[in-house]
């Protein structure tokens, strides 16, 4: 409802950013604020101090090169949407972060924001897995790059450390993709969901049915071999007032089964 | 740099011109609706979800509640009362009017303030689009028949005089 | 969107009522200029957040505000004690053990339920209230949770108020007719083991508040607020507060919706006037939406078991029998009332007449329930819906074959049911075909090969309920004879200023319902004027002295009871003009005077006119000489409308309980998924029949936000609890409402039957979205029935239902035995 008492700031460098975020235990980046003012006005997590990283337009940055499509951490939802390089690049992007939720969020809501909180429903998490993504961090040591597959660690827990910062998410070439989703109506919060790409060995990835994205490579992408493996890898989904366990464990098959004929009809 | 409990915030509002000192952790539709008594932009809900709040912020459409007063500053303003000038209505207000897009009267602004986003950027939106366009916003009123409606007239010039 | 009117309905008449005239709200409205009661600001004013209980049930053993009140910027506290001491509890309507409960504006000894105001603190800013609020050290003790209103009864229940020992709010037989003589008669008999209906609310997207002031000097409350029933709620109030009625100032201008959910506001508010005392400042406070889900009101839920309906072969249902038990939540506040309510509407659009209902209410440890739009009688109406399509697909009978063999005709009215409920005027069958055309009904069968083919199960649901508007409280003495409560009333006054300008202040109070038009459609034909030469005064004020002890706006009422006491103050003033005319032109009579644009004339000789200007200087500055049979010309005219009702017969439980009878007929076309039970909404119709429409626009558009909160209520709304009675849908964001890409095309068509019961021939309507419940359950089931048959038993049916139901079609259709005699 409302915030507790915060402290702010808005630095205007990258240096000054990751100055401020290593200053306090209790400082954290504040991207679009799509996910974060809510948790803050309902008062489940309350940061001594915000971050903000409005004004660090190198992270807003659209480019593609060699590695792939490179998206700057901050830019956001309808920025990717409207990108010309990105509808080339890797069309599946922009197609599923349309389906996030409406335009305001889209406006504000940032690629980074999506993956770093990694809330068990979001979109990017499983979409990125599957596209084989990689994250590069930014710390007082320096910078890394991790893969999407070992970037998400829990609920609301990534790789990101404290004092670092996600700079830029890269997608390799490539474009054999498919999403799928069930929603709590439509563009709605997902029940479940499941990306896949076919550019080279089957990757399935399926989101909302653990804490990260369950990411299977089946040995075909025949219904049988990739449903069995799909229900191999996904033991134990929570359930909720939208679906038990059971309910999500079965749509997990279904979803996946789908993004792999998305996929597959994309050449 | 150091971070602030509070800070003194401008904002260009429909035009004119504020300042004033708020707490780091004050909301933008509160800065709006209390200190600025702007009161025509609503709160609805506390997760982000109706879209009551709905205004334009440096020409984006976006939820004020999602919006710390702080990350606003510096910033240009759009709220429903800067749509009707001297009491003019805008094509897409006299529609909403002629088409009963409007019941209680409580999503109407950040409902206009959406659709007026939209045909900014898309002046011809298909029934699909419009709804997409909309699809932030809350009616527990008019199941968005009448709403859908409207905002297709303002776009087809269809609009009483 | 598709509108059929029928041949036969008049076309509009030259005059204002009939036509869609510009609605007088929207110039405020859509500029942003609309004054919701969060809007208005008093120098000084604190803010309140309440403290509330995380717990369902626990007894509160102390509470120690002393750190709050220690931050700086807090103004001051209450607490459950102070409300104990300072106020007397609510009044209670039910028989014993239900009238030994005791509520007050705070939880006193114990909470509830989750959510429950335990305390209240009051503060600067509305951060810090909130800051405040955290501080307060509440100490519970944990009881066990009551949330399964069929557990409510058994013996080691937890009993939520030991003043009543008992669950039950209400108990009562009902049985008219001669079911044994039914069911004796019956060919086969249905049985149907249990239905039930949700927890769900309309929602308003401005949530409840007020912001209160008191003065010291007069003892004055006034509270700027949204209380949508202004006349009951200071009944409530001011016994409780131990002051005069006439002490608690209610004003409402525009309120964001209240289906319902803003009526039973008075524990708040009692609450804040006690603060507004204490503190001496003005005192604000807004609910916030996880608090009006948790602990503002939801809608009835109720379940209906051992359900038995004796048939003929042919399809004539004989009657029913039912055991019904009601969910309340933790404190009756509207209820008991819901339990007589429903027999307003007792055999729905149906001919049965042996009916027999063991009805039951109970509480749990839950958020209390209010009228949400629809109440008691769509609880109802789904299950008669519910009845009649189990007992045709039993049976073998067409859904709309089975309906019209059952429906009351057109010619049968007006109807009186078996407890002497009047169905004014209304032809079901007819609304029928008209919904069934407008989906395309007659080519059901190829869309649902086109869906097969696309892996689809296509399915139709008709549902058809009727919104019973213009209570007639004497029911409430069918539940309590002691009650004095009985018929119904509303206030209107209309005036001509001193200048001549027409002023009309209504007892009503709308949340959206146009009411500022609409009355001054009819003041303007009544008057010779045009609406625009009509003020209306927005909202409600206690102070106007324009209202009586039922008014406000609620139970589908304002075309008739609004409509008529604008009317009857309009006519009265229409009168005193002619008079006063007829005088000063020359001793004319009134009968020879005709209003004409603004002037009185007379009749033939257009020439010797009195503007109304004229008329209100004359009367109000210029009175000197008139003669004293104009004594009681005032030109301030204030109506009372009545309806002609009667205290029913408390023995037989039988007796005219409202007026009006509005149908809606609606069909709904679904398409499911089978794999995973994920469904769409391919097609909808709504047909309405609510008399005479004053503003067919403003008709159109109840009727879709009706309709929009059936398809919400019917799909994804629901307030479920776990067993530690958290409420699992707290917010927006898992209580998913429907947003303008939810919604199916919809079609509506309309009726006019007129109704005999009043002068205009309105009835009340808006209520409708009961019918839209129904028919989105029915096309589910119709759409699973290659599927195993499966029997959709529960009103709501989000996709993990369906998928559940497509799994295990036999469980549902266990439910379900037929008895062939």
């Amino acid at each position: 409802m409302l915030l507790r008492e915060v402290e702010y700031a808005r630095p205007t460098s990258l240096d000054q950013a990751l100055q401020l975020l290593g200053a306090s235990d209790g400082a954290r980046a504040l991207a679009g604020g799509q996910t974060l003012v809510n948790v803050m006005k309902a008062r489940a997590a309350s940061p001594d101090v915000l971050v903000d990283l409005g004004k660090l337009d190198e992270l807003r940055t659209i480019a593609v090169s060699e590695r792939g499509l490179e998206l700057g951490a901050m830019v956001t939802y309808s920025q990717l949407i409207r990108d010309e390089q990105v509808r080339a690049a890797r069309p599946i992007l922009a197609d599923v972060c349309a389906q996030i939720a409406d335009v305001q969020v889209r406006n504000r809501g940032t690629v980074g924001g999506n993956v770093c909180s990694n809330d068990p429903t979001n979109h990017l998490p499983p979409l990125l897995c599957a596209l084989g993504a990689s994250m590069t961090i930014v710390g007082p040591g320096g910078g890394r790059t991790v893969p999407a597959e070992e970037f998400f660690l829990g609920v609301y827990m990534t790789a990101v450390g404290l004092g670092e910062l996600l700079t830029q998410i890269t997608i390799p070439p490539g474009g054999r993709d498919g999403f799928a989703s069930v929603t709590i109506g439509a563009d709605g919060t997902c029940i479940v969901n499941a990306a896949a790409n076919l550019d080279g060995e089957p990757v399935v990835a399926v989101g909302c049915v653990s804490a990260v994205p369950v990411v299977v490579r089946p040995s075909s992408t025949d219904e049988s071999p990739l449903r069995e493996s799909v229900r191999g890898a996904v033991t134990d989904p929570p359930g909720d007032v939208h679906a038990s366990s059971e309910y999500r464990r079965h749509l997990a098959e279904v979803v996946a089964v789908r993004a792999v004929r998305q996929a597959s009809e994309r050449s | 740099m150091e971070p602030v409990t509070s800070a003194v915030v401008t904002v260009t509002v429909n035009g004119e011109t504020y300042e004033r000192e708020v707490e780091a952790r004050r909301l933008l539709v509160h800065l709006i609706r209390d200190d600025l008594d702007l009161t025509g932009t609503h709160v609805g809900c506390d997760t982000g979800s109706c879209g009551a709040c709905s205004v334009i912020v440096d020409g984006e459409l976006v939820k004020s509640c999602m919006l710390l007063a702080v990350q606003a500053d510096g910033a240009t303003i759009e709220t429903v009362e800067g749509l009707a000038q001297d009491g003019e209505l805008t094509p897409l207000q006299q529609a909403f009017s002629d088409n009963h897009a409007l019941q209680c009267g409580y999503c109407t602004p950040g409902m206009l303030m959406s659709a007026t986003y939209l045909l900014r950027n898309n002046p011809e939106p298909t029934d699909a689009e419009i709804r997409k366009g909309i699809q932030g916003n809350i009616c527990r009123c008019t199941g968005y028949v009448n709403i859908v409606k409207a905002i297709d007239a303002a776009a087809r010039g269809e609009v009483s005089a | 969107m598709t509108t059929i009117a029928p041949e036969g309905v008049e076309a509009p008449q030259k005059g204002f009522v009939g036509q869609s005239v510009p609605r007088k709200e929207d110039k405020r409205l859509v500029q942003g200029q609309g004054v919701f009661f969060d809007d208005v600001k008093r120098h000084g004013m604190g803010y309140v957040h309440f403290v509330r209980s995380p717990y369902a049930h626990a007894r509160i053993r102390s509470i120690d505000v002393s750190a709050a009140l220690a931050l700086e910027g807090v103004y001051g506290t209450l607490t459950g004690d102070e409300v104990a001491i300072q106020t007397d509890p609510f009044f209670e309507m039910s028989t014993p053990p239900g009238n030994e409960i005791k509520d007050y504006a705070l939880a006193v000894g114990k909470a509830r339920f989750m959510g429950e105001p335990v305390a209240a603190v009051c503060a600067a800013t509305r951060e810090l209230a909130r800051d405040a609020a955290e501080l307060i050290e509440v100490d519970y003790e944990p009881l066990p949770v009551l949330v399964d209103p069929e557990r409510a009864q058994d013996p080691d229940a937890p009993i939520l108020h030991e003043d009543a020992g008992s669950n039950v709010v209400w108990s009562g037989l009902f049985d008219w007719g001669d079911y044994d003589a039914a069911l004796a008669e019956a060919d086969r008999v249905v049985r149907i083991e249990r239905l039930h209906f949700h927890r769900f609310s309309s929602t308003p997207l401005e949530c409840s508040g007020a912001l209160v002031e008191y003065e010291r000097a007069t003892g004055q409350w006034t509270l700027y607020c949204n209380h949508q029933m202004p006349g009951v709620g200071a009944i409530w109030m001011a016994p409780s507060l131990r002051t005069g009625i006439d002490k608690l100032r209610f004003v409402t201008h525009d309120i964001g919706g209240g289906f319902g959910n803003k009526i039973t506001l008075h524990p708040y508010f009692v609450a804040l006037c006690l603060l507004a005392r204490k503190l001496n400042r003005p005192v604000h406070w807004t609910e916030w939406r996880t608090e009006q889900h948790m602990a503002n009101t939801h809608g009835n839920e109720r379940v209906f078991l051992d359900v038995e309906v004796p048939v003929k072969a042919d399809g004539t249902m004989l009657g029913f029998r039912v055991k019904a038990i009601d969910d309340a939540g933790a404190y009756p506040r509207y209820e008991p009332l819901g339990c007589i309510i429903w027999s307003q509407v007792t055999p729905g659009c149906y001919r049965w007449r042996n009916i027999r209902v063991d009805f039951t209410q109970v509480c749990t440890n839950k958020s209390p329930t209010a009228p949400n739009r629809g109440y008691s009688r769509m609880q109802h109406l789904w299950f008669t819906e519910r009845v009649i399509d189990i007992v045709g697909q039993q049976l073998g009978i067409d859904p709309v074959e089975i309906r019209k063999r059952n429906y009351i005709r057109s010619e049968e009215m007006p109807y009186e049911t078996p407890n002497g409920c009047i169905y004014d005027s209304g032809d079901y069958a007819r609304a029928l075909d008209i919904a069934l055309d407008l989906i395309g009904y007659d080519s059901i069968d190829e869309r649902r090969r086109d869906a097969e083919a696309r892996g689809r199960l296509l399915g139709v649901g008709i549902g058809s309920t009727l919104d019973s508007g213009t209570n007639n409280f004497g029911q409430s003495q069918l539940l309590n004879p002691d009650l004095q409560f009985s018929g119904n009333n509303e206030v209107a006054t209309v005036r001509l200023d001193t200048f001549g300008e027409i002023v009309v202040t209504l007892g009503t109070v709308p949340q959206g319902q146009s009411h500022e038009t609409v009355a001054s459609q009819l003041v303007a034909e009544l008057l010779g004027v045009t609406p625009d030469d009509v003020h209306v005064r927005p909202g409600h004020d206690s102070f106007f002295n324009s209202h009586a002890g039922f008014s406000g706006t609620y139970a589908s009422q304002f075309a008739v009871t609004g409509l008529e006491a604008v009317k009857g103050a309009t006519l009265a003033l229409a009168d005193q003009i002619k008079r006063l005319a007829g005088v000063i032109l020359g001793g004319v009579d009134a009968e020879d005077i005709e209003l004409v644009d603004g002037f009185a004339r007379i009749k033939g000789n257009p020439d010797a006119a009195l503007p109304f200007m004229a008329c209100g200087a004359i009367i109000n500055a210029n009175n000197a000489g008139l003669p004293p049979e104009l004594d009681d010309v005032t030109l301030n005219c204030r109506y009372v409308y009545r309806p002609p009702f009667q205290v029913p017969d408390k023995e037989r439980k039988f007796g005219n309980l409202t007026l009006t009878y509005a149908t809606q007929i609606h069909a709904c076309v679904v398409e499911v998924d089978p794999e995973t039970g994920v469904y769409e909404i391919v097609d909808y119709a709504a047909v309405d029949d609510c008399g005479k429409r004053i503003h067919p626009q403003i008709v159109e558009g109840q009727v879709h936000g009706a309709t929009a909160h059936a398809i919400g209520a019917a799909t994804h709304e629901q307030f479920p609890y776990d067993e530690d009675g958290n409420l699992l849908t707290a917010n927006f964001y898992d209580y998913h409402v429907p947003h303008a890409m939810d919604m199916p095309p919809l079609r509506t068509g309309h009726l006019e039957s007129p109704s005999p019961m009043n002068s205009l021939g309105t009835k009340g309507m808006g209520e409708g979205g009961g019918a839209g419940v129904h028919a989105f359950c029915a096309a589910i089931q119709d759409a699973l029935r290659p599927l195993g048959a499966p029997i959709v038993d529960d009103s709501c049916n989000p996709y993990h239902r369906v998928w559940e139901t497509i799994r295990d079609p036999e469980r549902s259709r266990s439910l379900v035995r037929v008895e062939t005699r």
